[in-house]
């Protein structure tokens, strides 16, 4: 741990001289670089900013990312980088202490906001890419002409534990299904588990088994079991966060992904161009393509072009503020999800 | 709609059946094993990398269970030859081999958490035609995979072991009085550290059995805590595999109804924690009337 961080220290004193601004620190959540998924994804886009932005910065990974939350931002803060992009959760309240006591460092957290003037606090509109989840899985399931559907408007969510911002996600679903259909049927369940596959596998088919054609998964690892139990049952799960359509291709509708990325990014480039978003919150949605769904490159085929349309057609009317999909993080419950 | 629902709950069993046969034979040569959990990840591992590898399914389970067997023997020897305290070796186990598994898919295969390579080869149903047709015994007995079928021949099999054969009679002595177990010229501890193999075997098994029998893929969460649940079952069940086995099914048949009654009038919260009230309720019953029994024999 310690001779990660002197390593970080060092690491600034090579960096040239010369850039505009100072080097920008990206902290790896848990799971690390590698993960094919969140971590992965963020990097990504930071890559993309340095190169663009002509920025300098690294990536930090450490070992205990959550136990050593304070001690990782202060490191960073006292190594002079300018900004510090965290992708740990967990660090929310520890980032927001250390940015007070660092006021020329600039700080970005993910999924909720802190307050701190240094602070961005940047949030996704997952109720949007859900919204859109939802209306093409209704529309899916009635079209008894695609295998394994049944026609009837049946489908599924299942989240990883009964939380607002689980809930988030569901609420937007159901809300896109009833938009096409308002006689359809969302079956909800919650694993409270989010790394229990053979658990998922078992809700999903479930779910099947009383008439479901379609099951979003906002379950993490347990979602991996929801997967499976579509392919198994010859019917559609729809992954979520990033685009899971290849874990099993075929089985997967699509997903609803999060583009840590376009965030990563869009953050970066303010900072360079001194446009810094302190003290503010960014939303992400689908106008800013921080949410959205899968290409569908395994699926598209099956799909009629009507409904691909229709689905399109509903994220014209939700980029151009027509419809306004529920957030039940800002909202609360709506009156057809208590 | 109830003949998957008594399917659900056999196959939710299963896992914690073994493991819980395994730990009730652990616990009666003396050791409470508290590292199932690990066993059973690290069975869960090795049967998805040895069935995607050979496209064998049997191969992937000898390999589970050799690899619980090692992990138990492991565990066992730190405490019974380095009289290490059992309940922080074991709890010690299962968060080392937590970190490992992580530390092994991300430096083998670049993968975070979860590893689903191609061709992984599933534990087949075995399918009764005679029964299949049949109303509640076909859903429970047809379609169920060897795990299944083995992890009830054990109860029976256990409890005759135990009770009639010299094997048990040794094992019950190392548990209860060990000095005596010395005094006749046998080796108790080694007689304990086989039965540690025989659970860590076991729990490997439920760990494929997960992941070759249920899912297709690892997991660093598939366990999901099953080691600790069988705990719980064969506490349950104190020395009989029969009630025992009544105590995962009860387990496995609350998680197999939650998932059907959620969504319906009952909260989520309060229908996942039901099982854990049910066994606290039930213990707490079990103690009573053994104190009553107790009570009624000091004045008969």
């Amino acid at each position: 741990m310690i001779s990660a961080l002197s390593a970080l220290a060092l690491g600034l004193a090579i960096l040239p001289a010369g850039a505009a601004e100072k080097p920008v620190a990206l902290i790896i959540a848990q799971g690390g670089l590698g993960d094919q998924s969140y971590n992965d994804l963020a990097y990504s886009g930071f890559k993309k900013a340095l190169a663009q932005d002509k920025l300098e910065g690294k990536a930090v990974e450490s070992k205990d990312v959550v136990a050593q939350a304070a001690d990782i931002l202060r490191r960073a803060s006292d190594a002079g980088f300018g900004l510090v992009v965290d992708l740990e959760y967990s660090h929310g309240d520890p980032l927001a202490a250390v940015a007070k006591d660092y006021p020329d460092t600039d700080y970005v957290i993910l999924n909720q906001v802190k307050p701190g003037a240094n602070v961005a606090s940047i949030l996704f509109q997952e109720q949007e890419g859900s919204y859109l989840a939802g209306a093409l899985a209704t529309l899916v399931a009635k079209d008894a002409s695609i295998k394994g559907m049944s026609g009837k408007p049946v489908i599924g969510v299942i989240g990883g534990t009964k939380s607002v911002g689980i809930d988030k996600f569901i609420v937007g679903y159901i809300e896109g299904a009833r938009a096409v259909d308002p006689n359809v049927e969302v079956k909800v369940a919650y694993s409270n588990n989010f790394g229990d596959p053979a658990l998922g596998l078992q809700m999903a088919k479930a779910m099947f088994d009383g008439g479901a054609n379609v099951v979003y998964q906002v379950a993490g690892g347990t979602g991996l079991g929801v997967i499976q139990a579509a392919k198994d049952a010859g019917k559609f799960a729809i992954g979520v966060d990033t685009d899971q359509d290849g874990v099993a291709p075929g089985a997967v509708l699509t997903s609803m992904i999060k583009r840590t990325d376009v965030a990563v990014e869009t953050v970066m480039k303010d900072y360079a161009g001194h446009a810094f978003p302190g003290g503010k919150t960014v939303t992400l949605g689908l106008a800013q393509n921080g949410v959205g769904l899968s290409p569908m490159s395994h699926t598209k085929d099956k799909i009629p072009a009507a409904t691909l349309a229709k689905v399109d057609d509903l994220k014209t009317k939700i980029l151009s503020g027509e419809i306004k999909v529920w957030n039940a993080v800002d909202q609360g419950y709506p009156p057809f999800f208590k | 709609m109830i003949d998957a629902f008594l399917h659900a709950a056999i196959v939710m069993t299963t896992p914690i059946l073994l493991a819980a046969i395994g730990g009730l034979v652990n616990r009666i040569g003396g050791i409470v094993n508290i590292g199932l959990e690990s066993m059973m990840l690290g069975g869960a591992l090795i049967a998805v990398m040895v069935s995607a590898q050979t496209g064998s399914a049997g191969l992937a389970i000898l390999a589970a269970l050799v690899t619980g067997a090692v992990l138990g023997l492991l565990m066992s020897l730190v405490i019974t030859r380095l009289s290490a305290n059992e309940i922080i070796v074991g709890l010690g186990f299962s968060v080392a081999t937590a970190g490992l598994v992580r530390f092994f898919l991300k430096s083998v295969y670049g993968v975070s958490g979860t590893y689903n390579p191609a061709g992984v080869a599933m534990l087949p149903p075995i399918d009764i035609p005679a029964l299949h047709a049949a109303p509640v015994l076909g859903a429970i007995v047809s379609g169920q995979d060897a795990l299944t079928w083995l992890a009830w021949a054990l109860v029976p099999a256990t409890a005759f072991a135990l009770r009639r054969t010299r094997w048990g009679l040794r094992l019950r002595a190392t548990g209860a009085a060990e000095a005596t177990v010395r005094a006749v010229g046998l080796a108790p501890l080694t007689i304990r550290d086989a039965s540690t193999v025989f659970a860590g075997a076991l729990a490997g098994l439920a760990g494929a059995h997960l992941s070759i029998g249920v899912v297709g893929l690892f997991n660093e969460g598939i366990s999901g805590g099953r080691g600790f649940i069988a705990l719980a079952a064969f506490y349950f069940g104190r020395s009989s595999p029969w009630r025992t086995a009544l105590g995962a099914l009860l387990f496995g048949g609350f998680d197999a109804a939650q998932i059907r009654l959620q969504g319906h009038w009952i909260p989520a919260e309060l229908l996942q924690a039901l099982p854990y009230a049910i066994v606290i309720a039930v213990l707490t019953g079990l103690g009573l009337a053994d104190r009553r029994a107790e009570r009624s024999g000091r004045m008969g």
